[in-house]
């Protein structure tokens, strides 16, 4: 052994702790760059960061980063649903029915000019109608992360949020019952088609259930303290999502009910409204470059004009209900156009659901994402600047210094 | 000089008129929300008693009552447009609560509401126009003339003591218990132009001064004074500012029975001559009440002794019994009474609620179920 053999051997492995660290940094340049130099929302830097390390890029993210990666992009979305479930609020669709009725409309023309659009272009019915389930729902972790980087507060907010809490529901249902038609497609046998989807929601709701009951009954014991509720619920968080992969179940759908519960039942107001984005921010930027790493760029070629057309499609089911109703719900003239412009961005977090469903039949599996991630792809970019646009066209948007 | 607009308008006498600030909260951490223009827009659909109008914040509305000659039918209208306000906040998902002061809400966060006057004055005033979300009633009594409104004004100076502990409804600001019943009139106290009006003896004589102050080009009109009480000619009428909004309409409308039965006590018995005095002592007894409410001790100009306030009031409200009866003001005043000889303000409930959950979003979303009418105090 020589005299320097405390030192590291050349060249350097670099570890998966390190490329993470690494990854963060570029993601969260990225999105200062885009905010300073391009006034644009920094969730469009994370997601080009994404693309430029990702399969589409240098290819930088393999899968040991992912799976490095893995357990921050769960919390995230966690993180995400149980907040965007906490906007809820089902006292408020009791009070302005119009806006109960702007949700439902929303998604019903989603899913029908999506589903009606690709099948007019020679898109397989089974694979419109999955694709339009999954179209139904409004990025909830776009229009949150754009809300909370403008501190925007107002009426064009709350019911974007309201309609996207909304959309996403319908949509993870929707997806869920997408998954019995799959497994019709392909022949499985009727009582997996029937009870697979009914286990998968009855049992995140029942999870979403018991976890904001625990919830509940562990903030009345700490009392009102915002740091040790927020630990309360982040160990909750976690914990359900851990939960929801044992028993197999959605996280999306549990972690969904968690925030809806939470919000809804909590009569005896025992829970605080804790702000997470302090702590959240961190998760967010892994969630963005790590989901669009994933995304490529060439499926543009090949996905790029039944794309455009899903997005068009999307775009008009979802305008025609929400120019068509909010006027007679609670909202100001002049919103409702604004609001169109919020529920443009889309995710490709009910993807996932018919993932584990649809791997079980790869075929099915890689014609669907073709489409369905190109045009992720297209609104992931386009979905932010309209938010933060309308947001601040609303004047809703905290003042600038 | 040409001042149409400070020719005294004559108005029946002893008629009164509320107007009334109040906050509006989001519906997920209560603190304040900043829906004004959208309230207001929904509230113009609907066909209401009074008015419904922007204040200068974007977390704040006025609500104007009518005129009236009694309680019943002032308290009948405010509780329409309660549950009028109520309903359209609903529909927005945001609360309105009653009280001088917002628990805890930054001033910093606030946004001046679009108007060209708001924007002048937070121009003027700077950081004190986004300090000035704070919530205040404001009671009118009319008048037949000017002469008899600067009297009025007078002596009703030697009852802001009176009318702040009463209403205090502010023991909180900025997340802090600030020891004060009423800490809202410390920031009006911020403002060059506030304070009372100057010891002249008729509108002859207001006008004089008034001409001198806008000759010098301190002030345009009459709303650029921020005094405690002013004539107001336009509407012919004294107004009184220095009450916190209380945490209901019922006391909103016992605290205008109150004001419009000494008003009659006053202007029928004319029991005291003004007196330069009471300005001479008014800052500190206005403070003692501030700090202290109902418990406060202060000097009284007339007789130059120490007095107990709320020994006072209920001398005062045995006092006003005919008169009370003559407006059919009696019920409210008896109603005053019992809550003043229990004690019981609405900054003590704020301290009980705050007590009770140890939260100020709790003690904020309890004050706004109150308002609203969605519990009893």
């Amino acid at each position: 052994m020589t005299s320097q053999g405390f030192l590291p051997q050349l060249p350097l492995t670099v570890n998966a702790l390190a490329l993470f660290g690494l990854l963060l940094l570029v993601g969260l340049i990225g999105g200062e760059f885009a905010k300073r130099v391009l006034r644009l929302p920094r969730v469009v830097g994370y997601v080009v960061v994404g693309l430029l390390l990702g399969e589409s890029g240098l290819g930088l993210l393999n899968a040991r980063v992912v799976a490095e990666s893995w357990i921050f992009v769960e919390i995230a979305l966690g993180l995400i649903l149980f907040e965007l479930g906490r906007r809820l609020h089902f006292a408020w669709l009791l009070n302005d029915r119009w806006l109960l009725a702007t949700g439902l409309l929303e998604s019903t023309l989603c899913f029908g000019f999506i589903y009606y659009a690709l099948t007019y272009f020679g898109v397989q019915p089974i694979y419109a109608a999955v694709a339009a389930a999954i179209g139904v729902s409004t990025s909830p972790a776009v229009v949150l992360l754009v809300a909370q980087e403008l501190k925007a507060e107002g009426q064009v907010t709350e019911r974007a949020l309201n309609l996207t809490a909304m959309n996403s529901v319908i949509a993870f249902v929707l997806t869920t019952m997408m998954i019995s038609v799959i497994h019709q497609e392909y022949r499985a046998d009727f009582t997996m088609a029937l009870l697979h989807p009914i286990y998968l929601l009855a049992g995140s709701l029942v999870l979403g259930y018991i976890a904001s009951g625990a919830l509940i009954m562990l903030s009345r014991w700490i009392g009102k303290h915002a740091e040790r509720q927020l630990a309360v619920m982040l160990a909750l968080i976690v914990f359900t999502i851990g939960t929801a992969y044992m028993l197999e179940l959605s996280t999306l759908i549990a972690l969904m009910a968690f925030g809806v519960f939470s919000r809804n039942l909590d009569t005896r107001h025992d829970l605080m409204a804790v702000d997470f984005s302090m702590i959240a921010q961190m998760f967010y930027v892994v969630l963005f470059v790590m989901s669009s790493a994933k995304l490529h760029v060439i499926d543009l070629l090949t996905g790029g004009l039944i794309a455009v057309v899903f997005v068009l499609a999307r775009f008009a089911g979802k305008s025609i209900a929400v120019m068509g109703l909010t006027y007679f719900s609670g909202a100001r003239r002049g919103s409702a156009g604004l609001l169109c412009l919020a529920l443009t961005p889309m995710s490709g977090l009910a993807l996932a659901m018919v993932q584990g469903t649809a791997n079980l039949y790869p075929d099915f599996s890689a014609k669907l994402s073709a489409t369905v991630l190109s045009a992720v792809l297209i609104l992931e970019l386009i979905g932010p600047i309209a938010v933060q646009f309308a947001l601040k066209r609303a004047g809703e948007a905290k003042e600038e210094k | 000089m040409e001042r149409p607009e400070m020719e005294f308008k004559s108005s029946p006498g002893l008629s009164v008129g509320v107007e009334l600030e109040l906050q509006i909260l989001n519906s997920r951490d209560y603190d304040l929300a900043r829906d004004a223009l959208d309230l207001i827009a929904l509230l113009e659909k609907t066909k209401l008693p009074g008015e419904v109008k922007p204040e200068i914040t974007e977390s704040m509305i006025e609500l104007n009552s009518s005129i009236h000659n009694s309680h019943d039918t002032l308290l009948a209208e405010l509780k329409t447009l309660r549950n009028a306000v109520t309903q359209a906040a609903q529909r927005l998902n945001v609360r309105i609560a009653g009280g001088g002061s917002h628990a805890f809400h930054l001033w910093a966060d606030r946004r001046i509401y679009p108007t060209e006057r708001f924007n002048h004055l937070l121009k003027l005033y700077g950081y004190l126009a986004k300090q000035f979300t704070i919530f205040g009633q404001h009671v009118h009594i009319g008048c037949p003339d000017g002469d008899t409104a600067i009297y009025l004004a007078h002596i009703f100076s030697r009852y802001v003591p009176h009318f702040i502990a009463l209403s205090a409804s502010s023991p909180f600001q900025q997340g802090e218990d600030t020891a004060y019943q009423s800490s809202r009139l410390n920031t009006v106290s911020a403002f060059p132009l506030s304070g009372h009006l100057p010891f002249v003896q008729s509108w002859r004589e207001f006008l004089e001064y008034f001409d001198k102050m806008r000759g010098y080009g301190i002030v345009e009109s009459m709303k650029d004074f921020y005094w405690d009480i002013r004539p107001k000619p336009e509407f012919g009428t004294v107004e009184i500012r220095v009450f916190d909004t209380p945490l209901t309409v019922e006391r909103a409308a016992l605290i205008a029975a109150y004001v419009q039965s000494l008003a009659r006590y006053i202007l029928n018995e004319r029991p005291l001559a003004p007196e330069a005095d009471v300005y001479t002592l008014y800052n500190y007894n206005r403070f003692q009440a501030c700090r202290h409410g109902l418990k406060a001790t202060l000097v009284d100009a007339y007789t130059q002794r120490p007095v107990e306030l709320r020994a006072e009031i209920i001398e005062t409200l045995k006092r006003l019994a005919p008169h009370a009866a003559a407006l059919g003001n009696s019920e409210a005043l008896a109603s005053l009474k019992f809550e003043v000889e229990a004690d019981r303000s609405d900054a003590g409930w704020l301290r009980q609620a705050y007590q009770e959950t140890k939260s100020l979003n709790d003690v904020a979303r309890l004050q706004s179920d109150l308002w609203m009418g969605l519990s009893r105090p």
